[in-house]
């Protein structure tokens, strides 16, 4: 491999790139879009959930405990029967409701309270923030209404905290997505182009090798990539306020590396299709199972058992975990050295197979 | 001026070359010698074999049996391929890229650098008249133009041998004859220039024509000399006439 060629190669994809102001915008936008979307899309975390209360007690605790749900997660209000609360959250008309009993201060001070939950089970999201907003304000309605004991719910978390945003936790994994995104099609796209117009048969007949050419390409796009990675951090951290509690710089390069392989991927089926247009209808092949079974938008303990397996032959799998475990658990390389290896492998094995194939195009 | 590398007496050997895809015949059993330092129009009708041999005289094409031969070695071979420069009939180059950016990719590709690659890139871009036009991204020039930029491409590295696919369609006449006035100043320096063309009278100012038939040679030789064989007066009659011949012949 003559490192000249290569870079001969470089230097013409960039140069193409530089001329084409249209595509550098839209290479720096697709990310930012991207995140944008899934993190608003899937990174949210419930507000304003219509529920009504029927607040019977005849002491002033179940007005505590009204006045200490977190503000803004749970739209109130008043109905005067529990009937009535059924049926708000029967026809759909509200999400939630919340029944204080009449003895609810007198069960305090006994120290044993009962409190009826109706919840609409349809979104277990939204159930799932009404209840963690309820026993919110019960532990800080009865840890200042002493002896509460009984009721005290200990939380110890190992990572994170209770007020770690939804949007931290989500983050890692959309990044992965976003990278696996836009370095696939975009390679499949520049190689395609190249397949056009006698281009690939003229640079075969010179002294260009196959694999000076996947390097070229690869070094090109990974130039991109590397932009891209950074637009994602950008909206992460400034947009959607993320806080890592990893090394950034770490996770970044992870990234990267994801995308180099992901490129491979998609110069290898470029070279493997048969046309332009059969190596474009890969992308959703490709995408939708990784944006399914990978564990970077939904957890994997979230996917069928007999499912998960399936996990294991996606890279975009060792991405987002990777990524999640430096960014949210602060891992370094000792604890992540597994999946950079796989993801090291995906890559060779990526490029690899397009320096084999890509010469057949030509 | 380089230094030239042992000249061979002979620049392209083919020696039985056929090639099949499939059941179809592109090429059968051709033999042909083109002698350093020669212009040679390869001609004949779609579907001759032109583009197949010139495939297979660059190694993108394997041969189904046969032998042919560049500059003394196999055709394809890697030590080979920095002699010879190609123009595809294809317009093969980047139109999202300048006109400088482009020869300035093949001349890297093909080995040259810095001031060499600067002084060759001005030398051929004089050639093709588009030194005033250099910056000017692909996608913006005429077809004529285009096709000036391939041929500057093919160019750039100064190699050995030439294999030109139909390298002066959309040029006007004017530019052509300085086109073959250029080749003919190549083959004095000890270049040979391998062509094809659909211009048959063109070929008129080559140093030999081959007709290529059905994946056959049927005629190999001097413009004036085939014409004076068949007794006809320009290419074109030439060619129709050894065709017809040749149908006889086997019907």
């Amino acid at each position: 491999m003559a490192l000249r060629r290569v870079l001969a190669v470089t230097r013409k994809a960039l140069g193409q790139l530089a001329h084409d102001r249209r595509t550098v915008a839209f290479v720096l936008v697709v990310p930012l879009v991207l995140i944008l979307v899934f993190g608003y899309g899937f990174g949210g975390q419930p507000t304003h959930i219509a529920t009504v209360v029927v607040n019977e007690d005849q002491g002033t605790v179940g007005s505590a405990l009204l006045a200490a749900l977190p503000s803004g997660v749970l739209d109130l209000s008043t109905v005067s029967s529990n009937a009535s609360a059924w049926s708000a959250v029967h026809s759909g008309a509200d999400r939630a409701a919340i029944v204080i009993g009449p003895n609810f201060t007198a069960m305090a001070k006994a120290g044993s309270i009962q409190l009826t939950l109706y919840l609409d089970g349809t979104s277990p999201t939204v159930a799932g923030a009404v209840v963690s907003a309820v026993e919110s304000a019960l532990q800080s309605v009865f840890s200042s209404h002493g002896n509460g004991s009984a009721f005290r719910v200990t939380s110890d978390y190992v990572y994170g905290s209770s007020t770690t945003p939804f949007i931290d936790t989500i983050a890692p994994g959309i990044m992965a997505l976003a990278i696996l995104f836009i370095t696939t099609v975009l390679s499949i796209i520049v190689l395609v182009r190249e397949r056009s117009a006698g281009l690939l048969e003229r640079l075969f007949a010179s002294p260009l090798r196959a694999s000076e050419f996947v390097a070229g390409h690869a070094l090109s796009l990974t130039v991109v990539a590397v932009a891209q990675v950074a637009v994602l951090f950008t909206v992460a951290l400034v947009i959607f306020h993320a806080s890592f509690s990893g090394n950034v710089l770490f996770a970044y390069a992870v990234l990267v590396l994801f995308g180099v392989g992901n490129l491979g991927l998609g110069m290898l089926l470029s070279a493997a299709a048969r046309s332009e247009f059969q190596a474009i209808q890969f992308i959703p092949l490709l995408l939708i199972p990784q944006i399914l079974f990978a564990g970077a938008l939904f957890p994997l303990e979230a996917i069928p058992v007999a499912f998960r397996p399936i996990s294991v032959i996606l890279p975009l799998t060792y991405a987002a975990r990777a990524v999640q475990d430096i960014l949210l658990r602060g891992w370094g390389v000792g604890g992540v050295a597994l999946d950079i290896l796989a993801l090291g492998i995906y890559a060779a094995l990526m490029l690899g197979g397009a320096i084999l194939l890509v010469r057949r195009q030509a | 001026m380089i230094a030239q590398r042992e000249p061979a007496a002979v620049a392209i050997s083919v020696r039985h070359l056929t090639k099949r895809f499939g059941d179809t015949v592109a090429l059968d059993g051709v033999t042909l010698d083109v002698p350093t330092g020669q212009v040679l129009g390869l001609l004949g009708p779609n579907g001759a074999g032109k583009t197949t041999l010139i495939r297979i005289l660059l190694g993108l094409t394997r041969l189904t049996s046969g032998e042919a031969e560049l500059l003394g070695r196999p055709a394809g071979s890697r030590d080979v391929r920095p002699r010879v420069g190609y123009m595809p009939q294809d317009l093969a180059v980047y139109v999202d890229l300048s006109v400088e950016e482009n020869v300035e990719l093949f001349g890297r590709l093909y080995g040259i650098h810095g001031t060499r690659l600067r002084a060759r890139e001005e030398e051929v871009l004089e050639l093709v008249q588009l030194s005033d036009r250099q910056r000017s991204v692909v996608a913006e020039l005429s077809g004529g133009m285009r096709r000036r930029v391939s041929l500057a491409a093919a160019l750039v590295a100064d190699p050995d041998l030439l294999l030109l696919d139909e390298p002066t369609v959309g040029v006007d006449p004017e530019l052509r004859a300085e086109f073959w006035e250029f080749f003919h100043r190549l083959t004095d320096r000890g270049k040979t220039v391998v062509l094809t063309t659909h211009y048959l009278e063109e070929a008129n100012r080559a140093d030999r024509v081959v007709f290529l038939h059905g994946g056959t040679v049927l005629a190999y030789g001097a413009p004036a000399e085939l014409k004076h064989r068949t007794g006809t007066e320009n290419l074109e009659d030439a060619f129709l006439h050894l065709v017809r011949a040749g149908s006889g012949r086997s019907g």
